[in-house]
Order: C-alpha cells, then structure tokens, then sequence
C-alpha cells in the first residue's frame, strides 16, 4: 500500500515541478547555476570513469581473444560500440545516481528539515518548481555531452590501453574504431542518458522533499535516493534497450 | 485581522487543535502562549495553510483562507512574512540576498530600488555591516534578525513568529521582541508570535490566547494575565519557583 502511495505521490511531486515557473528569467539562473554544479561538476568522475572503463574493455577482449582468424581491429569496434550501447549511458548513469542523486537528496532534504522549504511555501512560491525544475533541466541539457565525452574518453582509454601494452597493434585498433558505424547507437545512448538524468533528479529530488526529522532522516532520505534512482536506472535500462533496439 | 473559526486538527486520529476559535487584531502583537507540545505551532502552521484544518476555517480579513485554491492562496501568502523558529535562511544565499529574495520574485523593481529597500530592511534591524555574510556566518540572534528582515521585505500585511526567542539570551531576546513590537506599529500588522517566553508575554503581549492541549483555556492581555484565576494558565505562568518568589515578594 505505502509503495502505491509513493508512487502517486512521486507523480504529483513531478506535476508540482513542472508546473508553470512564477518568475521565468530566475528560475533561467538557477538552470545555469545547476549545469555548472551538477553537470560541470560531474566531469571529472565522468572522465575518470570511462577511461578506465574504456581501457578494461579493451584489454579483456584483446585477451580473451584466442581464435587467430578473428580479426584483431574488432577490439577498437567492441570499445566503441560497448562505449555507446552500455557503459557510457547506464554505469555512468548509476555513478551519477551517487554522486548528483546522494547530493541533491541531501540537500532538498535539508532543507526541507531546516524549514526552508515552508519558508518558500509561505512566500507564496512553489519549492518543488524552484528547486527541483532547474535541477532537472540543467542535468537534461548537460546528459548529451556527458554522455559523448564519456563514449570519446572511453575510447581514448581503450586506445591509452593499447599504446602502453602493445597488445594488438595501434592500427588495429584505430581502423576498429571506424569500422561499421551505426550514429543511431550515439542517438540511442543520449537517449538513455536523457531518461537516467529524469530520473535521478526527480527521485532523489522527491526523497529529500519529503524527508521529516532531522539529519538521521536526511541521510536516509539521501541512500533512498541513490538506491531507487539506481534500481530504476536499471529497470528502464532494459525498457528502452528493448523499446530501442528491437 | 486574522480570525479562526472552530478549527480542529488530528495527526494519526491524535488531537491536536480541538475547536479552536480566536481573532487577531490588525496593528497589535497577538501572542499564543502554551508549553511545549500544547499544539501552538501546529496552530500559527495551519493558520498560514502549511496544514490544512480537518473542520473549521481561517479568515484573513474576511476572505475565507481555508476553502481557497492554491493559486488563491499564493495571493495571500504574498502578503504574508514569517519568522520560523529555525530562521530557515536560504543557506546558499548571503544576507543580502536573502532579504532580497521575495522582492526579485514578487516585484518588478529595478535593481537600484531592491537594493534601496534591502538596505531599509537590513538598517531597521541594524546589520547593514552584514550584508555580505552567509547565514553560516551569523550568531543566533543576527539569524532572527535577518529572518525578520526578509519577513518585512514586501511590507507585508501578515507577519507569523514561531518561537523568535528561542534558542537566545535575555537581552537579545528584548531586542528581537522589541523589533517585532516597533515593526509591527509602523507598517500596522497583524502580528501573531508563538511563545512561551515569559518575557515576550509580559512586554509586547497586547492580545494573548494561552493553549493546552490543543485547547484555547484563556483570551486576554498582558495587563491582566497576572491577576488570572485560571488554573491552567497559572500553572504555565508560575511553574518557575523563582517567578513565583519574585511576583509573591511584589504584592
């Protein structure tokens, strides 16, 4: 019965954030404001990631190759299209769902135990619009260069892998990495993207805005966050995979 | 003036307005005093619409708050100004820019006037050295000060104080209850402060309603809160030995 309740009332938090912005041009900053902190601020780990990742792909195809007929060059193609089909949408998906979902929960949570929320409320202003719209949208503009760095990082990484090891040549790989490109797996991949940024900023965003205590709350409100954004990511991961693919 | 009519409100089938009924008096500091618990801020939270009552209604100068729509509400709440016991600063934003937060959301001024009003705001409450501390920064009493500065920023008709002496010394409390005294006079408020400070009660105190257990026991003023012959309320009043001594000594 509580799952039923929290899911209707997940969907009329979201009508609540999405309703019509009483002041335009602030709610415009605050999107700014929220691509440089949420966005910008997930480069590095979004970096980081995909070029380890990048470089693993790489190294574990090439070793697991044993059959000399297969073609070496293939292992540049894994990197790339394991980049665009999975990793750089859906794990770098659920690193955001810790980083940005933990952040925002904690941060919408406190607020909301600190007052602040009723504060907005009393004034006359929707906080479920002020805080979390921009939120949304500034993750929504940023998902698609998130998501191309981190396929452009994970491929440099896999190349980073084979120029230390000299594991296949060099050449192998880069003509792997134009061979056979399908732009939908791009399309498909900014695609995932875009829903797995709805959903982090929506769900952490309605755990810390209902959260009520104080900090022991608060923290809870944050793992609920990171914990249902993740178990989403994946579930939808295999609805669109399905709904895209098939 | 603010009236409540009959409102009761329950958590979880636990009563916590029963049938409560008072008017609030424009110009004046409405007091609701009562112990912890005594449903007092679940009264001042339903009376600007943060709860909304299981029967009986809210009237803000005879416009019926209670059975308003939402965007109705929002045109009352622009009127409205509050100081929450935990201040509820905006904790990313300076001094300043707290205080010019309702005035960049509500009006169309250019900069220069906002700027012009934050500063009357800031120098009525004497922080104009502050403007350009994080909340953070400040001690408790700056808090209030700043929250009643923000509260005071869009001249509103309505102001609400929950506990605005909690958590500071004697003397600071004087000065903050003596601000929302002298504020509420010179923009002619409804004021309405939840207390249970004996202080605030005694010197800005023009209407007090005392509460127990989410039931109004008692209606009246400083000037004759003293000489009550109700139980409940001389309970509440003299449960300090020391008070009891004092005001025992003076007659």
């Amino acid at each position: 019965m509580q799952f039923l309740y929290n899911i209707g009332r997940y969907f009329v938090f979201v009508k609540r954030v999405f309703a019509k912005p009483e002041k335009p041009k602030l709610y415009l900053l605050n999107i700014v404001r929220e691509i440089w902190n949420l966005g910008v601020g997930s480069l590095g780990i979004v970096a980081i990631i995909s070029v380890f990742i990048g470089a693993v792909i790489a190294l574990q195809t090439a070793y697991n190759v044993t059959n000399p007929l297969f073609p070496l060059y293939y292992i540049g193609l894994g990197v790339r299209d394991s980049m665009m089909l999975e990793f750089s949408s859906t794990i770098v998906g659920l690193i955001l769902a810790g980083k940005v979902g933990s952040s925002i929960a904690s941060e919408i949570g406190t607020m909301q135990v600190t007052e602040q929320i009723d504060a907005l409320e009393i004034m006359g202003i929707n906080p479920a619009s002020f805080l979390i719209m921009p939120k949304t949208i500034g993750m929504l503009i940023f998902s698609p260069i998130l998501t191309i760095l981190s396929v452009t990082i994970g491929i440099l990484g896999g190349y980073l892998a084979v120029l230390a090891t000299a594991i296949i040549p060099l050449q192998d790989y880069l003509f792997g990495l134009t061979l056979d490109f399908v732009p939908y797996y791009l399309v498909y991949s900014i695609i995932k993207g875009l829903v797995f940024a709805f959903i982090i900023t929506t769900v952490s965003g309605y755990q810390g805005y209902y959260a009520s205590g104080g900090s022991l709350e608060v923290g809870k409100a944050s793992t609920q966050g990171v914990v249902y954004s993740s178990i989403l990511i994946l579930i939808f991961n295999l609805i669109l995979t399905q709904l895209l693919l098939a | 003036m603010i009236e409540v009519c009959s409102v009761r409100k329950a958590f979880n089938n636990v009563i916590v307005l029963d049938d409560i009924s008072a008017s609030f008096e424009k110009g004046k500091v409405n007091l609701i005093i009562g112990q912890s618990g005594s449903g007092k801020t679940v009264l001042l939270k339903t009376l600007v619409g943060l709860f909304d009552p299981d029967s009986g209604h809210v009237l803000y100068d005879n416009r019926n708050f209670t059975e308003m729509n939402v965007n109705q509400k929002r045109t009352i709440r622009k009127e409205i100004g509050m100081l929450f016991q935990g201040n509820a600063l905006f904790d990313w934003a300076t001094v300043e820019q707290n205080v010019r937060f309702p005035l960049d959301f509500f009006t169309n001024m250019p900069m220069k006037e906002k700027q012009k009003r934050v500063s009357f705001c800031l120098e009525r409450v004497q922080l104009s050295h502050a403007t350009k501390l994080m909340p953070g920064e400040l001690s408790g009493g700056m808090k209030k000060r700043v929250a009643i500065a923000r509260a005071i920023a869009l001249n509103p008709k309505y102001l609400f104080c929950d506990e605005p002496n909690s958590g500071l010394d004697p003397q600071t409390s004087t000065v903050i209850d003596n601000l929302i005294l002298e504020i509420t006079k010179e923009i002619g408020m409804t004021t309405i402060v939840n207390t249970h400070d004996l202080n605030s009660v005694l010197s800005i105190g023009e209407t007090i309603i005392f509460i127990k257990s989410g039931k109004k026991w008692w209606e009246g003023s400083r000037e004759n809160i003293l000489e009550t012959d109700n139980q409940e309320l001389r309970e509440f009043l003299f449960a300090s030995e020391v008070l009891r001594k004092t005001l025992v000594v003076k007659s």
